[in-house]
């Protein structure tokens, strides 16, 4: 009887959201719009538009040539004549000349050959990148077994003298987009879950229905209960189809032994976001202010979590504020278990997630009920 | 006084008491429009600066010569020197640094010797993305470290030449950028919110019956918006500014241009409130679109570097046009294929296009 009391509840809030198709779509519009430009950013991170101007035409040119060709990883690359190359640079079609001159060959006898490098350098993201993969490409030409994976334990005499035993931590290959889109469905969470309650909370608050919500038969820990769970309901009822939807477009495989760690770490960020909903909802007054709050602190839980950044490349500090924010273990979670062959951080960052989800639901319960009272 | 001018006037009155009474939504405008540098800023951290651990075993001078090239290496790494390559292959392991570099111990004497010597270089090789930057970054340290060492046998080197005289750090690019994100959060958003405001308290029914045109009173409600965000949006642009210690190198026009996105932007955002006609989609919504308009815009690289497609969608963004000036005035960078005066004018055009679309959904709304 409680438990029916408690999903009626639930589910009449489920509906209040139907009544507001805009707001719930426009919940929507962040974690949409940052797939679409995942997708995007993934052409512009990972090559780097150059063209290759090759004067000389000895073997030597023909060779630096085939080597920067096939760094097709680093380059999208336009083979074309000095003019052209000039043209596009000034254009922009391009972010780099690189030029093998004539003298090339006879340079290289001598020991002297150069590369001619035309960056236009703006900002040194794309510019560095750029450099880098020049160096690495003539570090191929002069020791071609420090940096080819085919030539490693070739007897090529090697002139740098240094050589490099690479090691990996782990067994995987998860490129850019894949491992920037996973987050996305915790952002998700956080629009439809956070947002969602908070709203509801603050609705509530401003029609009075608070007041009305003492008076009520039912015991008042259901009628928070219900509330909460109905952010929970709303939080899967967007999240699955978007799971389900991805992993048939491709985006990532769903490996089966996973699943409950996923239903568990999903089930986690969705208390989470509603726990800290109901707190948001119910201290701030004013249903639009809540709307700004709630898209705001989203945003910055999403950001400090991990979500659209690489948590390991920020500051110490950043960091070490990043443990206190709950969708840190969550995006942690999620790329374990989708990722990562053997999760051994899975369990821990479960746990903690739990924790926050217990805290958030907790004084989230405790707030919502003094507000229908105060 | 002329009833029109006196029912503009009344309105720019109006609104300027709404917003005295509304602190807190001015203040969470501004929250979000820094919240926006905060996102750059932890965007471009992640381009550059790997956090490395480097344990030299070796005290010759060709490891110093070594490490010194690692440290200058095309802001490649951000160098924690570690004693314990234990301790640093935990570091590594937790996530707390990126990789670990080990000179082992004769580097200085086996090189001198004409020896090949292994570096180790555990990476914690979370995506590949990041792999590839360190794979691409430490031979390009070896190969200055040749260079500079003057080895036998090395035949190649490279000799660059730049565009500009220095190279733009890549958050302050985006910071830049992001001061045009900043107006339309900040107009785009209040401007939509007074005229949400007015249909969704009904003041509109009332505006619809006066003697004067109920767009008179409306206007000055959005001039009095205007005014108020240029306000704010000052104070943005001044933390960005400070915060990041960037002059810019063309005041006047940075002044000019952030003066011309919050007109364009304060009609976009009131054409958006007459047509959802509520203010809680609005806050929802204008941050929905702004991320997208920012990134499609050049601000973290010239635009047409992503491809044509990407490009030539890009040029129906007002976004566009400002951030290629925006660079221009304060770093003095082109990053348009376009020239100024055409991104000026395009920008002219855009607010000629906003105000009528103001005109055309708050006339049709009060209809």
């Amino acid at each position: 009887m409680k438990t029916k009391s408690i999903l009626v509840i639930a589910l009449h809030d489920l509906r209040r959201w139907r009544k507001m198709p805009l707001t719930a779509a426009c919940a929507l519009i962040p974690p949409i719009v940052l797939t679409l430009v995942l997708v995007t950013l993934s052409l512009a991170v990972t090559q780097q538009p150059v063209a290759l101007v090759v004067q000389g035409n000895g073997p030597a040119s023909m060779h630096m040539a085939q080597i920067i060709s096939s760094d097709t990883e680093a380059y999208d690359l336009t083979m074309t004549n000095a003019t052209i190359a000039n043209k596009m640079l000034n254009d922009e079609q391009v972010a780099a000349i690189i030029t093998i001159p004539s003298t090339f060959d006879h340079d290289v006898a001598n020991g002297t050959g150069k590369i001619l490098l035309t960056v236009n350098n703006v900002d040194f993201d794309f510019s560095d990148d750029i450099r880098r993969a020049v160096d690495r490409s003539l570090v191929e030409f002069d020791a071609p077994s420090l940096v080819s994976d085919e030539s490693v334990n070739s007897s090529l005499p090697n002139v740098y003298h240094v050589a490099l035993d690479e090691q990996y931590i782990r067994e995987t290959n998860v490129d850019w987009v894949h491992y920037q889109f996973v987050p996305t469905f915790v952002l998700l969470i956080l629009d439809v879950g956070l947002v969602g309650t908070a709203l509801l909370c603050a609705l509530d608050g401003e029609s009075k229905t608070a007041r009305m919500l003492v008076l009520s038969p039912q015991r008042s820990w259901m009628l928070v209960s219900g509330r909460i769970l109905g952010g929970v309901f709303a939080c899967f009822a967007i999240v699955l189809p978007a799971v389900l939807l991805s992993v048939l477009f491709g985006f990532f495989s769903l490996p089966i032994n996973q699943l409950p760690a996923l239903f568990g770490i999903f089930l986690g960020t969705a208390f989470c976001a509603s726990g800290i909903g109901t707190i948001i909802g119910t201290l701030v007054k004013g249903s639009r202010y809540v709307a700004f709050l709630s898209s705001v602190i989203s945003m910055y839980l999403f950001l400090l979590g991990g979500g659209f950044t690489t948590i390991e490349l920020a500051p110490r500090w950043l960091q070490d504020l990043s443990a206190f924010i709950p969708t840190r273990y969550s995006i942690d979670a999620l790329r374990q278990a989708l990722f990562y062959p053997n999760p051994t951080g899975l369990p821990f960052s479960l746990l903690v997630l739990a924790l926050f989800a217990i805290a958030f639901v907790g004084v989230g319960s405790f707030l919502m009920r003094r507000s229908w009272t105060a | 006084m002329n009833p029109k001018l006196r029912a503009f006037l009344g309105g720019v009155n109006a609104e300027l008491h709404r917003l005295k009474r509304s602190r807190l939504l001015i203040a969470l405008v501004l929250l979000q429009a820094i919240t926006f540098l905060v996102l750059v800023t932890l965007f471009g951290m992640t381009g550059a600066f790997a956090p490395t651990a480097l344990v030299n075993n070796d005290n010759g001078p060709l490891a110093q010569v070594f490490i010194s090239n690692l440290e200058n290496d095309h802001h490649s790494f951000n160098l924690i020197f570690m004693n314990n390559e234990t301790a640093a292959r935990e570091l590594v392991g937790k996530g707390s640094l990126v990789a670990m570099i080990v000179i082992p111990q004769g580097f200085s004497e086996n090189i001198s010797e004409g020896k090949t010597v292994p570096v180790t270089v555990f990476i914690d090789n979370i995506n590949t993305d990041l792999t590839d930057d360190i794979q691409r970054a430490v031979p390009s340290a070896i190969m200055s470290f040749g260079d500079q060492s003057k080895l036998e046998g090395v035949n190649v080197s490279v000799v660059e030449t730049d565009s500009y005289a220095h190279d733009t750090s890549f958050i302050n690019y985006m910071v830049a950028s992001a001061l045009v994100l900043d107006a339309l959060i900040i107009s785009g958003t209040l401007s939509a919110f007074t005229v949400a405001e007015e249909f969704e308290s009904k003041t509109a029914k009332l505006l619809a019956i006066s003697p004067v045109h109920p767009l008179i009173p409306l206007m000055g409600r959005v001039t009095a918006t205007t005014l108020v965000s240029a306000g704010a949006l000052a104070i943005t642009v001044s933390i960005g500014l400070i915060g990041y210690g960037i002059s810019p190198i063309f005041p006047l026009q940075m002044v000019l241009i952030l003066a011309l996105c919050i007109v364009m932007f304060s009609c976009i955002g009131a054409a958006l409130g007459a047509v959802m006609k509520k203010t809680l989609p609005v806050a929802l919504f204008t941050l929905g679109i702004a991320l997208p308009l920012y990134l499609f815009s050049g601000s973290y690289e010239p635009q047409r570097f992503d491809g044509n497609l990407i490009w030539g969608a890009a040029h129906f963004s007002p976004e566009y046009y400002a951030v290629g000036l925006m660079e221009h005035a304060v770093f003095n960078l082109k990053v348009t294929p376009e020239p100024l005066a055409i991104l000026a004018l395009a920008l002219v055009g855009w607010i000629i296009v906003s105000l009528a679309l103001a005109w055309f959904f708050s006339r049709r709304g009060f209809s």
